[in-house]
């Protein structure tokens, strides 16, 4: 972003920048073509910056939120306010973290009055955290915010993780000075030494101190442009990091529940599996709710649970689905980006949605193991949902390769 | 915010036929004609009901096979080719007859070379990927005053394939993502996968029991769309086995061992793990650290 880079100047010493000198007219003074090119030209620079090869992502995140909210949080230059509009985006992030990240967990730290409070405990239940960022919109912001008090709190929820999992914080830093007990360096040090990753996203302007933390943590630092650009930026901590290099990896015991017990599997159903009971999740709340058949039943321990993925209570195994880990495999064997290319005159079609080819479209891309031609907007859409390319899976010599 | 006008409903259904010539039914001659002939004049009928339903609905047939798949409408042949309709047939439905089974055609005289095209799997995942690109596609290009309702139908009558399965569940949170409806009309075998799919998009899974009937089964339970399903009583879903495989001997099980790097699953503990190769430390704390506190404390 310009803000961070040291080297360039700042805006009043180079001039402004002519921003309409961009948009000319083409021989037949229509502007279409040229605006539909430069549209294309950011789209295919958005989607090329995320484009990584195969390195080693931390699949299961153990994330902390911490929010500020302190007196800064009431201004508007966010609309309706700093606070309001940090929460709107925050709910969408939730839904889109565990939606890429199933296995992973979430919890959500506030500071203000130079204290941090807890708001939700480290979960992987998506509506619990939602629903505490919708009551958190009548939190009155006050006071200072807390760097220090922030963090540790958010480490030790964080200290007792496994080895194998990523640690991360994030912090949503809107004021342009912290209160702290101690020594925030001790603090930076711990933090190194447990392996978590602390990303900053500043509200207001560039903070020494929160540079240097995200620095030496390796995480990222950013400051925000508009609402947009904040939009950006924490859909950006949705994607899973690379791994440093030094989390240990192991084994971990997972339930998966669900089975329809056949005969030759081996493994007995008692009638006791299907019965109606009272589902562990919801037992603690005031509506219990009682479960016909239709729960998941732990396979170590026989608790009632009405969704995955969850962690069992009594005997605190994972239970998940297989389609929950399945969604984090294409960040493994991810596509290797297309080749652009000029438009052949002998494919007159997209292979992948059949549209024909006009004119105004000069480049095609072609993926390099089945040489299959797509236009820019499939290729966007291969990259950032489908993640399987169609050609390769419709030629019988790549489709049966075991993605390895 | 509410739409003050009500936007047109336009459903899309992408046929997704698997047209791998098991030799079970290649061979059964049914009244003179052939089980193939019956099951595509079925999908063509089942094609123009669809089509018949309101004038804004559209209609994608995408067929495979295990050399390659092709979309047989809309015909990517750039050549307009003549068609004959009856007098009074809506154009449309002779259009898509037509280039039904021309392209069908091409696309079996081109596996003709491969003797043993049955042993290879069939290539549903490609196809079931191009038909979500079409979609896409046609979602962007359709106008605002328009809304789509996608949905797709695959016809299938192969079994798993187990080295496809990463495609299959990219496709299958794809159509989730994109609100696409995912049904399965599964003619010969069951296959756990498509159930899968058909139970994270909120799709209907049918097995039918004969293959005669085929257009019957179509009309009534995939014909209407999914939001007047409610109203319709319909085969009930199927409890669908959502347990893993491990990658060692390929079983199912209940609780298994997952490497926190590469989340491959594996029935037992070992130290290493075959998919990714790191090594695993054990989660065991070991006993003398603890001897050896408790002896700091006394002293």
């Amino acid at each position: 972003m310009a803000d961070e880079d040291e080297t360039k100047e700042y805006r009043w010493e180079s001039g402004y920048e002519k921003t309409w000198e961009a948009i000319k007219e083409d021989d037949d003074g229509l502007l279409e073509s040229n605006v539909a090119d430069l549209v294309a030209r950011a789209k295919r620079k958005r989607a090329a910056l995320k484009a990584t090869g195969a390195i080693q992502l931390g699949m299961m995140r153990h994330l902390f939120v911490v929010v500020d909210a302190s007196a800064c949080m009431f201004l508007q230059d966010l609309k309706p306010t700093r606070f309001l509009c940090v929460l709107k985006l925050l709910e969408v992030f939730v839904h889109e973290f565990f939606d890429l990240n199933p296995i992973s967990q979430l919890g959500i730290l506030t500071t203000k009055m130079k204290r941090s409070e807890q708001i939700t405990v480290l979960a992987g239940n998506q509506k619990k955290h939602i629903e505490a960022l919708q009551q958190l919109k009548d939190l009155s912001c006050e006071g200072e915010p807390s760097l220090q008090n922030s963090l540790e709190r958010a480490m030790n929820g964080l200290k007792n993780m496994p080895a194998h999992s990523s640690r991360e914080i994030l912090v949503l830093f809107g004021s342009l000075t912290t209160c702290d007990p101690g020594d925030i360096q001790k603090t930076i040090k711990a933090l190194k030494d447990n392996n978590i990753r602390v990303s900053i996203i500043g509200l207001a302007a560039e903070v020494r101190i929160c540079r240097e933390i995200a620095k030496k943590t390796g995480g990222t630092y950013n400051v925000l442009i508009d609402d947009h650009h904040l939009k950006e930026l924490i859909l950006s901590q949705v994607q899973p990091p690379a791994v440093a290099g030094s989390i240990e990896a192991s084994l971990v015991k997972m339930g998966f529940p669900g089975g329809t017990p056949s005969v030759n599997d081996g493994t007995s159903d008692s009638s006791a599996d299907h019965a109606p009971a009272y589902c562990l999740c919801h037992i603690d709340s005031e509506t219990s709710s009682l479960m016909g058949p239709n729960g998941y039943n732990c396979p170590q321990c026989g608790s009632r649970y009405c969704e995955l993925p969850v962690e069992c209570k009594q005997c605190g195994l994972t239970l998940v689905s297989a389609p929950h880990l399945a969604r984090s495999y294409h960040h493994l064997f991810p596509i290797k980006p297309f080749i652009e290319r000029a438009q052949v005159p002998d494919t007159t079609h997209c292979f992948t949605c059949a549209k024909l080819f006009v004119e105004a479209e000069t480049n095609v891309y072609e993926c390099e193991n089945c040489h299959q031609i797509v236009c820019l907007d499939c290729d966007l859409f291969i990259r950032e949902t489908l993640h399987t390319c169609p050609g390769c899976a419709s030629d019988p010599v790549t489709a049966q390769m075991k993605t390895n | 915010m509410e739409d003050k006008e009500e936007r047109i409903e336009t459903s899309l259904v992408a046929i997704v036929i698997d047209a791998t010539p098991a030799k079970k039914f290649a061979s059964q001659p049914l009244d003179g004609s052939s089980m193939m002939n019956r099951i595509f004049d079925s999908l063509i009928a089942f094609g123009n009901a669809h089509l018949m339903q309101a004038s804004h609905n559209k209609l994608a047939i995408i067929a495979c096979n295990s050399k390659s798949t092709k979309f047989l409408y809309p015909s990517m042949d750039g050549n307009s080719r003549s068609y004959q309709n009856r007098p009074g047939q809506y154009d449309m439905f002779a259009k898509v007859d037509s280039d039904v089974r021309h392209g069908l055609g091409e696309l079996i005289l081109n596996d003709l070379t491969d003797n043993d095209s049955t042993k290879s799997d069939s290539l549903l995942g490609g196809a079931m990927a191009r038909a979500l690109c079409y979609i896409h596609r046609v979602q962007r290009e359709l106008s605002l005053s328009h809304q789509l309702k996608p949905r797709v139908l695959v016809v299938s009558g192969s079994c798993d394939s187990a080295l496809q399965y990463m495609t299959f569940m990219n496709v299958f949170f794809t159509a989730q993502k994109e609100n696409v409806v995912i049904d399965c009309c599964m003619m010969d075998t069951d296959s756990g996968l498509l159930q899968q799919g058909c139970d994270i998009t909120g799709g209907q899974y049918l097995h039918i029991p004969s293959v005669a009937g085929l257009l019957e089964y179509l009309l009534w339970v995939f014909l209407p769309s999914p939001s007047c399903r409610s109203k319709i009583v319909l085969p009930p879903p199927t409890k669908v086995d959502y347990r893993a495989a491990c990658f060692c001997h390929h079983k199912l099980v209940d609780i298994g061992w997952v490497c926190s790097v590469c989340l491959s699953i594996f029935c037992k503990f070992s130290i290493m793990c075959t998919t990714c190769n790191t090594e695993f430390k054990l989660n065991r704390p070991a006993i003398v650290p603890a001897k050896s506190k408790k002896r700091a404390r006394i002293e």
